[in-house]
């Protein structure tokens, strides 16, 4: 029979906000319940969707996961919404709970962040309705909460932590079951016979009044002596004292080996606006009578600081990721793009020419591919763009990540990649646009998935070295925690907060960068942002190494981009103005007049510094595309692309294998072809997949050109 | 006799790009399975409390990237591992041919006190899917060579095994952690029976 759980609080119309960027789109906020709940194993704290809820009228119990029952619903639809649902489903222990955050109190209505003891962060739960004061005075009824001194909106709670705790309660006569508003109750184990027994902490027997102990007791056993006497709980015990101990100051930094350093004085921090994105009679406007934009530098100014309106993202995007020159007129950009497409369907049916055979023989390529094949079906699938089964836009994005290979074949395919092109060909929606974007995006990263992974290590050192001067104080925290060599930050860097942003924000963030301003190294100093509004999270909680990792792998998703824009530029500025700021800074900062760097250290003050590669010359977009043609053509097409497998399998594949006429195709054939999909193919419609296949008219091109048509 | 502390055992998950490593991981710890994960990066860890021999145990399952470049920043959570999952696809013999250097390289950088008895489990993944490209009996031929490694044939998606196979290696990591406590007990260290290396829970078709 099932335990019926006791519900002590409940509150409808609390919300998880998983998809900010469309407010229209119904799935954006998820209606549920929060529960404070008396289970057998102890007090929870649990969510849970309504449509969730609804489906679990008939059931009998609180089970979180409840899986046999789904998988025998009827409906296939309904379970895997269902599914999705149920992945926000919060449910922990109180006794787990280590912190949370509330909203600033001008925010428009109250969200609660809850953090578990091991870092582990909760998506906000969003009280649309009120109802979180009443949750957390509930909760004070069985767990101590302490304002943080440091950070307003964030909340400890006081361990719980029967080792330190030596004496007995009888000790302490004066504790009654009356005098509740001193203790605080735990149901500890309701399946044993039921002790009785507080607990004091060591810290009273040197404090005075009772007043000062209470804050301190820290855990207070008090079960009824059977179960059929469970009361609830908050009945017995009155509110706890709302205020912190005055004169008792706790140490944040009281670990052993810490040294406590006092602040770098940098200058004040100055006030940042952000501004409005560039819109189109603006952007117009820089164009002079030929085509050519006349002030670039005022123009990437505007962008730095309000990025671009999403209409016009296509065009300022190829500006931005060098698939036109800045200083390009129309023509020249009609020129531009005409070779470029010409490049990549060359370089496209270098890899698409390749047959299963000659793949036998060609491991590494073979290697990519499956890599790619993996990747392509795991990347922002809940993005409507990529969503469903056999969406053509995954061939596109895989089609693009194989010609990446040939264009940059030392770097090859490494996970993360298709991360990066992901929102650059969601705005593209063309194949060819998105990849040279995209090849110009990598660029700028390309440092960061080399085999000796030299980049990440540079960066991440840069990190740990601008912290030294921007926050010590944090900085001799991370240290302290195993944590000086920032791995924790690693994902940031690898993919530049692809994984932490919303969709639409990790484009506008993404602008932001590709200005290089204020310097080339903003990330790192976004990084700064981030992190610096975590401190009073990460000390007060004392997080060691894995917690750290753990709750910045959760925030992901909730950080809120301008206020760390806006941060993260004045950060800036400060380390700017700050006059004994070390060289080897300014050099990651770019503050070094270009006359001062010499040459051999030219590299050195860009973000990648100290990568000893040579890759990084084969990436320079215009030279990279210099492959002798005829090498990888040569012999004839003859059994085409039927090596390609995955996604393009039940596509056009599957006529070629048959092997038809071999006839040589020529780099010309490959071009005019490319020509031909130039006009026609947008990312959508480039993939009819291969529907109106004319199998083995004239080669293993043929397949080529179904694919782009 | 020792303490009953609560006990964290710290298990990595290892094997090559796509075998299901984040799969499994939330299977065994959430119970619930979802298409859309995305390919790891950096590292991420799960907690579970469970019951092994009547003790409790806080699992910290360590999952990270299968791509091999991201090792050399992987090594910075292999130390301190309690156990060690090594994870293979059925489908795909050459997830399974990794497992060597997988485990070689996990026992370089962990480097364990005891490399021979360190608690090992090898997971041979997605048996749901038909197209099988590796069977029991080499899986099983291999784990023998490595000291009878446990083996387990699972399925995250449909939820096969995975909670045996985590249990083995919770169980085995434990043993040892048993051993530890009478070895620091006692000054002259006391060879106990190696029970922990009975193979265990194959379900495999041999």
């Amino acid at each position: 029979m099932a335990f019926q759980n006791q519900v002590l609080f409940a509150k409808d119309s609390v919300y998880v906000h998983i998809n900010v960027q469309d407010t229209k789109d119904k799935d954006a906020h998820i209606a549920g319940r929060v529960f404070l709940l008396n289970k057998p194993e102890g007090y929870f704290i649990e969510w849970k969707a309504e449509d969730v809820l609804n489906l679990e009228t008939t059931s009998e119990e609180w089970d979180v996961i409840n899986y046999k029952n789904d998988r025998e619903g009827d409906s296939v639809s309904m379970n895997a919404k269902m599914d999705a649902r149920r992945k926000y489903n919060i449910s922990f222990d109180i006794l787990d709970l280590k912190s949370f955050k509330r909203s600033a109190p001008n925010h428009g209505w109250a969200y609660i962040i809850f953090i578990l003891k091991d870092g582990t962060t909760f998506p906000a739960l969003h009280f649309h309705n009120g109802g979180s004061k009443a949750l957390l005075k509930e909760l004070e009824n069985f767990i101590y909460i302490r304002r943080s001194p440091n950070d307003p909106r964030l909340f400890l709670v006081k361990d719980h932590d029967p080792e330190q705790l030596s004496q007995s309660i009888n000790e302490l006569s004066l504790f009654t079951d009356s005098s509740g508003a001193y203790v605080q109750n735990f149901v500890n184990d309701s399946k044993h016979g039921l002790s009785k027994k507080f607990i004091k902490s060591p810290y009273t027997t040197t404090l005075g009044g009772f007043s000062k102990v209470t804050n301190f007791l820290r855990d207070v056993l008090m079960t009824p002596e059977n179960s059929q006497n469970l009361v609830r709980p908050q009945s017995e015990v009155a509110e706890l004292l709302q205020d912190d101990i005055p004169g008792m100051e706790i140490s944040q930094l009281d670990e052993p080996g810490f040294e406590m350093i006092t602040k770098t004085k940098l200058p004040p921090r100055p006030t940042v606006k952000r501004g409005d994105p560039l819109a189109s009679p603006q952007w117009n406007s820089f164009f002079d009578a030929e085509g050519r934009i006349s002030k670039v530098d005022e123009l990437k100014d505007i962008i730095f600081r309000g990025g671009v309106d999403p209409a016009l993202r296509s065009e300022v995007w190829k500006f931005l990721l060098g698939f036109y020159d800045w200083d390009s007129c129309s023509k020249k950009r009609t020129d531009q793009r005409k070779r470029k497409v010409d490049e990549y369907f060359r370089m496209k049916l270098q890899w698409k020419t390749i047959s299963a055979e000659q793949e036998k023989r060609f491991t590494l390529l073979k290697e990519r591919r499956g890599l790619i094949d993996k990747d392509v079906m795991r990347t922002d699938r809940t993005h409507k763009f990529f969503a469903g089964d056999k969406n053509p836009n995954l061939q596109v994005l895989y089609d693009i990540l194989m010609t990446y290979c040939m264009y940059n074949f030392d770097l090859g395919y490494v996970q993360g990649m298709s991360d990066i092109l992901s929102p650059i060909l969601v705005v593209m929606e063309n194949e060819v646009d998105a990849f040279w974007c995209f090849a110009g995006a990598m660029e700028r990263v390309c440092h960061n998935f080399e085999m000796d992974q030299n980049g990440m290590k540079v960066q991440l050192s840069q990190i740990h070295k601008l912290m030294q001067i921007q926050d010590p104080e944090l900085c001799a925290y991370l240290e302290a925690h195993d944590s000086g060599n920032f791995y924790f930050c690693f994902r940031w860097i690898l993919i530049v907060f692809k994984r932490e942003f919303h969709f639409h924000e990790i484009q506008r963030l993404w602008e932001v960068i590709w200005t290089d301003r204020p310097c080339s190294n903003f990330h790192l100093i976004i990084s700064l942002a981030i992190l610096e509004s975590e401190k009073s999270t990460l000390l007060e909680n004392k997080f060691g190494f894995t917690e750290i990792l753990k709750h910045i792998n959760d925030i992901s998703l909730s950080i809120p981009l301008e206020e760390t824009l806006r941060k993260a530029e004045g950060i800036f500025l400060q380390l700017r103005d700050y006059k004994k700021l070390p060289i080897s800074l300014k050099e990651i900062l770019g503050l070094l007049p270009p006359a001062h760097v010499p040459a051999s250290q030219s590299m050195e003050n860009s973000m990648f510094m100290g990568s000893t590669s040579n890759s990084s010359s084969s990436l320079q977009q215009e030279a990279g595309v210099k492959v002798d043609t005829p090498t990888l053509m040569a012999g004839g097409a003859g059994s085409g692309a039927s090596s390609v497998k995955g996604v393009t399998r039940s596509g056009s594949g599957s006529d070629l294998t048959k092997g038809t006429v071999g006839a040589a195709c020529s780099a010309n054939v490959a071009r005019s072809i490319g020509m031909s999909a130039r006009y026609g193919g947008g990312a959508r419609q480039s993939n009819g997949g291969g529907a109106g296949g004319n199998a083995g008219a004239t080669c293993g091109m043929d397949d080529v050109h179904k694919v782009f048509t | 006799m020792a303490s009953r502390k609560k006990v964290l055992l710290k298990v990595i998950i290892l094997g090559d790009s796509g075998v299901g490593k984040t799969s499994l991981m939330n299977q065994y710890v959430a119970k619930k399975f979802s298409n859309q994960y995305k390919a790891t990066i950096g590292a991420d860890f799960l907690t579970k409390e469970v019951m092994v021999d009547d003790r409790l145990v806080t699992m910290q399952i360590w999952d990270t990237a299968g791509q091999e470049r991201f090792q050399s920043l992987g090594v910075a959570f292999y130390r301190g591992a309690d156990g060690c999952v090594l994870v293979f696809d059925v489908t795909m013999p050459n997830t399974f041919r990794s497992l060597d250097s997988w485990r070689d390289e996990f026992l370089i950088q962990a480097s364990p006190r005891d490399p021979e008895n360190f608690p090992f489990v090898v997971i041979g993944n997605k048996v749901d899917l038909e197209n099988r490209g590796v069977s029991g009996r080499r899986a099983q031929g291999w784990c023998h060579t490595k000291g009878d490694i446990p083996y387990f044939e699972t399925s995250a998606k449909e939820a096969i095994n995975v909670e045996q196979a985590f249990q083995a290696v919770a169980k085995n990591a434990m043993a040892q952690e048993t051993d530890v406590e009478l070895c620091s007990e006692f000054p002259d260290p006391i060879k106990l029976s190696g029970d922990n290396n009975k193979p265990q829970g194959n379900n495999c078709p041999c």
